[in-house]
Formats: structure tokens, C-alpha cells, sequence
């Protein structure tokens, strides 16, 4: 018990079950976390668009909180865009062998699917147990090593089952002709066909109406033999050559314009972007598929070498969705990359975002929804100088 | 049960309090003591201080034939002279500016750099030493300082920048305004001058740039956004971070920064 002198004399056989209460009360209340506000399902809604071909590349998986994702997948309907490309990674999901936590695809799944968008879903991140043990081998999360093809396509299967009806797009890994995305291991077109191989029966049994997607590359010059990757035409010449055709009903391409206007011709040295188009002519050559455009844009960042004045951004974007509507019917989708970022990145990638990550919608996003909801926009974006 | 009962008396307890409020002062009286300096050679172990630059970003920094010159050449030669030790610069991408620092292949990085929040347990920031965000422009005699001040005129602007996207920030919170978008910064201001618009929304250092030219055009400038541009220590050597801070204060203090920045811009 505890007494002190004077004015404030007090007892712990007196307040001491106050203390204790109150302590109860403190510790309950704490649990209590801030939350944003609540994502409740509204009604089911329909995307109104002039423009089916245009898409957004979305990042939601590392989001926190579930309201963003529905704000974010909200301005993706009101922009005008039914469809979105998202990233599933296998690591998040199946952390354990064999245990799956479906929430975290499952919160996304359902507020694109409450939106009325369509989702093609990129697999990719592999967990720590289906890698090399990390005592004998250094791995990273694009680390797939081939005694794991069968367990990723396991995952794969059970995902196209899962969200069948509402994911009907898979695309199997993302630029593996990179040395990064392929674990920093010298890039293996075979191998990455042994990966199609293993995955596409798999997922067709599980969903009949999904269509796999071989993997966008990116858009290199890198010459055969380099560490970092290959040259993405020579990589696809090489995958088709190596029987991938069996293996995928479709094609993704990652083009970027970088500082070219859209219009201009591609070439096999020059990375722009209407190097898809080579990419095609290359697919044309051994199977006749649709392609997929998952991601493209222009960067308006001030300090990048590779980037355009925010102007020459928005136009050069609408330049290219009006190419890919008028001379690239194959192109079923063409997404931007993209969306919103959770968080900056305090550097040029965040000026590829249409979105900030505080919900600031950038000019270029008024812009595309102009442009996708066919509300109409003069031709001429912005004045002409002012004479003297 | 019996309760065991502790007094503590009032006295004790106020001895107690004076004890915690004195020991609590010298802690902070501590710290304001001027700890004697370190010598140079253990503050700068390399006997200079390597200086990182992007030396493709006129007018901060620029490679000549055999020399960098530029707006943070002169301000990393004259914090390097007011340390008293030689500058050496080191040009680098952008992209590999904090990788140079992490990898010590410098001591600090000056490039026109802004306060990353998700660096700042590897890196250290001095103060600002230019800011470089909005500035409403409108001619002396109209002097807007104000958005309020808008309503009823024309504002210019580059269509698609972060000027753009503050003007529909203000749309939406103050009666109407006409707005005037343009392809280039440079054109935006124009229009002020030409009397298209009667102000004009553009970062500063597009506006210093343009009224260097312009240097008879009388205009009021209004800060709006906020972008410091600030020196980038390693964390882990305080000292140094200090120094170069310390001597950053004395160049605005003493107005050579000022002088610099006129110089330049």
C-alpha cells in the first residue's frame, strides 16, 4: 500500500482496484487501432467507358489499408477503364508450404470485382521454401529454381480455381530476360519455357477459360552474353524457337516511349514505343496470338535522363492509345504503368503515376479520363506561346 | 489481510523532484556546451571533402571540357574552404548518387537533392540551402500574395506540372479564375508579361532563370510550395554531417549563399 504525506495522502487498499480498472480499461482501449474508413461493398458498378482497349497497371498488394485499395480501384472505374493488371505474388500468399492466406488477393479481387473491372493477374516472388536453402545458395524472390516449377504451378492452379469467372488473364512471370527478375542467373528462354510448360496444362484443368500469358520482357538491348539480360527481341526469337508456343495463349509486351514521340518507326537498336510491334512481327512468325500491352508510359520526371516535360507526357500518352486503337488491332489491352504508388519513392518512378500516394489525381489522369470516357478534348492540350 | 503501509514524505518527495529537474538541465546544458573540434584528418579521414554531383543539371552543376561548373560547385568549394580543406567533386547519375555515399566513395552529396523521410536512418540532411518549390508571379503593381487574389483574373501555368495540379487545387477552394495552360514554364510567365494572364504559377527556378533575361520586367514573387534543397550526409559520421552543416550556416549568415544563388540564378 502506498500512502503519502499531506494533501495527496493516498491508499492502494483504497484506489488500488481503480488502478487496476483503469489499467483494464487502458489496455483494452489500446487494442483499439486507428483505422481509416471502413470499405464496405456498395453496389456492384459498371464501368462506363469509349475506350475498351485502355488499361491501368494497379499496385495494391503492398497496400495497407483496404480503403485505399477501393479508392484506388473507384478512380480506376471513373477514369473510364474496365480492366486492370495486378501483382499476385506467390510469396505473400503461400508463405507456408501448402498454407495459403487468400486475403490479402482476396480483399483486391473483391473491390475490382465490385467496381465491374476485370483483372489480369501477374504471378511472380517466390516463398523462401521453395528456394535454395539460404546456407548453400544466395537467392532472391525471383529465384525459381527448376525443382520448384511443379510447386509454383500448383499455386498457380489453385489461384486460376479460386478466382475463376473474375480472373481469366494469368501471366506467367514478369521480364525474364532480365538477370534481376530471373534471380541474377544468367537468362534461360529454355527454361522459362519448362516454366510455361509447367504451368499451362495445370491452370487450364483448373480454369478452362483462362488464358496464360507468357511473360512481358523488357524493353533491352542488351547483346547475347551480357550479365545483366538480352535483347528482348532476340529472347522472344528464342523462346518461340524453343517450342513456347504450346505453351501460352497470349502475349504480354512492356513498351515504353521514353523520350520518342509515339509515332516514331521502331527499329531493332532503338527502344521506343512502337518496338511491340516488333515483338509481333516475331510472335506472327511462329503462332498467330493476341497480345497483351501490360505496361507502357511515358516518365515526366525532371531529373531523369529518359523522361519528357510533363506537357509532352500527357500528349504523347493519348498519341499512343489513339496508335494502338487505329494500327494495332491485336493489342487487346493496353495498360498503363502506372496506377498509384503506396508510398513515393522520392524518385523518377514516382512520375510514371497517374495518381499521388496522398489521392492527388495528376493532370495527365483528368486527361485519360477525358480521353477513355469520351467526354471530348481539344486536340490542342495547351495554348500556343504568347507572341511578342 | 493487514496492509503494509510506505510513507513517503512530502519533503523527501520534493528532493526527490528537485534532484530530477537539476540532473534533467545539465543534460541540456550539456549539449549546448562547444565541444572542442575534432582534428580535420578524423572528420575527414581522405584529407579532402568528396563531393558527389550530377553534373548534367544546369545551372546546379555542369561538366565543362576539364572543370564542373555550377551553382553547387561553387557552394561545395566554399563550405570545403569555410572547413578549411580541400574539395574534390565526383560526378555521378543521378540514380547512383546515394549509392555513392552508401558505398563511400563520397563524403557528401549535393544535387539538388529534397528530404527523403524513408532515408533518414542512413542519411543525415543539412538545412536547405535553396528552395525550389511554386512561386506565384504576378507584375509589382498587381502584387498578388494571395490565391484568394486570383478570383476574377488569369493564371498561367505548364499544363501537366505540379503548377497545373495546384491551380485545380485552388479551383476547387476559391471563386473562379480563368486559367491560361502552356506548354513550357517559360511560356507560362509570357503571358504575364505580355498581359495574357495577370499571374502565373511556376517553380523558382524556371522564374529566376526567366527574370534573369527579363531583368527589367518589376514582378512580385509569392512563395506556395515548399521544396528545400539540402546537403546529404552518411548517418553514421555525425561529425562531418555537423561540419558541413555548421558551415553552411555561416554562408547564409554571412550572405555568400545569397551572392551564389544570384550569381546563378
Amino acid at each position: 500500500m502506498f500512502v503519502a504525506d499531506s494533501w495527496f495522502r493516498i491508499t492502494l487498499s483504497r484506489y488500488g482496484r481503480w488502478y487496476l480498472r483503469a489499467f483494464a480499461v487502458w489496455l483494452l482501449f489500446g487494442q483499439i487501432t486507428a483505422t481509416g474508413p471502413r470499405a464496405t461493398l456498395g453496389p456492384p458498378q459498371t464501368v462506363e467507358t469509349a475506350k475498351s482497349q485502355v488499361c491501368v497497371h494497379t499496385r495494391l498488394i503492398d497496400e495497407v489499408w483496404e480503403w485505399k485499395i477501393q479508392r484506388s480501384l473507384q478512380y480506376v472505374r471513373e477514369m473510364g477503364v474496365d480492366t486492370i493488371v495486378e501483382f499476385f505474388p506467390w510469396a505473400y500468399i503461400e508463405g507456408t508450404q501448402g498454407r495459403y492466406d487468400w486475403e490479402p488477393a482476396d480483399r483486391i479481387v473483391r473491390h475490382a470485382h465490385n467496381q465491374g473491372l476485370q483483372i489480369i493477374a501477374r504471378m511472380g516472388f517466390v516463398p523462401a521454401w521453395a528456394r535454395p536453402d539460404v546456407d548453400d545458395q544466395f537467392s532472391t524472390l525471383n529465384y525459381l529454381p527448376e525443382s520448384s516449377f511443379e510447386d509454383f504451378a500448383d499455386f498457380v492452379a489453385d489461384f486460376a480455381l479460386r478466382y475463376a469467372g473474375v480472373i481469366d488473364h494469368i501471366i506467367i512471370w514478369n521480364e525474364p530476360n532480365l538477370a534481376f527478375e530471373w534471380g541474377y542467373r544468367p537468362v534461360d528462354p529454355e527454361g522459362y519455357v519448362r516454366l510455361l510448360q509447367a504451368v499451362y496444362e495445370r491452370a487450364h484443368a483448373a480454369n478452362p477459360a483462362i488464358l496464360i500469358l507468357a511473360a512481358a520482357l523488357a524493353p533491352t538491348l542488351e547483346p547475347p552474353g551480357s550479365p545483366n539480360g538480352l535483347d528482348d527481341l532476340l529472347y522472344l526469337k528464342a523462346l518461340m524457337e524453343a517450342g513456347a508456343a504450346d505453351y501460352f495463349d497470349a502475349l504480354a509486351i512492356h513498351t515504353y516511349g521514353f523520350t520518342e514521340a509515339p509515332e516514331v518507326e521502331p527499329a531493332e537498336d532503338l527502344l521506343n514505343y512502337r518496338r511491340a510491334e516488333l515483338l509481333y512481327e516475331i510472335l506472327q512468325q511462329y503462332d498467330h496470338k493476341p497480345v497483351y500491352i501490360t505496361e507502357t508510359g511515358w516518365n515526366d520526371h525532371p531529373r531523369w535522363t529518359k523522361a519528357v516535360r510533363p506537357a509532352q507526357r500527357i500528349r504523347y500518352t493519348l498519341d499512343a492509345l489513339d496508335w494502338a486503337i487505329h494500327h494495332w488491332a491485336w493489342a487487346e489491352k493496353v495498360c498503363l504503368w502506372a496506377l498509384r504508388f503506396p508510398a513515393p519513392t522520392q524518385s523518377y518512378p514516382d512520375n510514371f503515376t497517374l495518381i499521388t500516394p496522398e489521392f492527388q489525381l495528376r493532370p495527365i489522369y483528368y486527361a485519360l479520363q477525358n480521353y477513355a470516357r469520351g467526354w471530348g478534348m481539344d486536340r490542342d492540350l495547351w495554348l500556343p506561346a504568347p507572341a511578342e | 489481510m493487514a496492509a503494509r503501509t510506505c510513507r513517503v514524505s512530502s519533503i523527501r518527495l520534493a528532493l526527490i523532484l528537485t534532484a530530477a529537474i537539476w540532473l534533467l538541465s545539465m543534460v541540456l546544458y550539456w549539449n549546448t556546451l562547444q565541444r572542442p573540434a575534432l582534428p580535420l584528418k578524423e572528420v575527414f579521414p581522405y584529407g579532402e571533402l568528396r563531393i558527389a554531383i550530377d553534373a548534367s543539371n544546369p545551372p546546379f552543376a555542369v561538366a565543362t571540357a576539364d572543370d564542373f561548373v555550377g551553382l553547387e560547385v561553387d557552394l561545395g568549394r566554399m563550405l570545403a574552404t569555410e572547413i578549411g580543406i580541400s574539395a574534390r567533386f565526383v560526378n555521378m547519375t543521378f540514380d547512383s548518387l546515394y549509392d555513392s555515399l552508401k558505398a563511400d566513395q563520397v563524403d557528401i552529396v549535393i544535387a539538388t537533392l529534397s528530404i527523403d523521410p524513408l532515408r533518414t536512418r542512413e542519411v543525415r540532411y543539412t538545412r536547405p540551402y535553396f528552395n525550389a518549390g511554386l512561386v506565384l508571379v504576378s507584375p509589382a503593381h498587381m502584387g498578388f500574395s494571395h490565391m484568394r487574389q486570383l478570383s476574377g483574373y488569369t493564371l498561367s501555368y505548364e499544363f501537366g506540372s505540379s503548377a497545373d495540379s495546384q491551380s485545380r487545387v485552388w479551383l476547387r477552394r476559391i471563386p473562379s479564375f480563368e486559367v491560361r495552360p502552356y506548354e513550357l514554364p517559360q511560356h507560362a510567365l509570357d503571358a504575364v508579361r505580355l498581359n495574357d494572364a495577370e499571374a502565373a504559377l511556376v517553380d523558382r527556378v524556371s522564374t529566376r532563370l526567366y527574370l534573369r533575361q527579363h531583368s527589367d520586367w518589376s514582378v512580385h514573387l509569392e512563395d506556395v510550395t515548399y521544396v528545400p534543397y539540402v546537403i546529404a550526409a552518411r548517418f553514421d559520421r555525425e561529425l562531418l554531417w555537423e561540419a558541413v552543416d555548421k558551415a553552411l550556416q555561416v554562408l547564409i549568415e554571412d550572405g555568400r549563399l545569397t551572392e551564389m544563388i544570384n550569381k546563378w540564378l
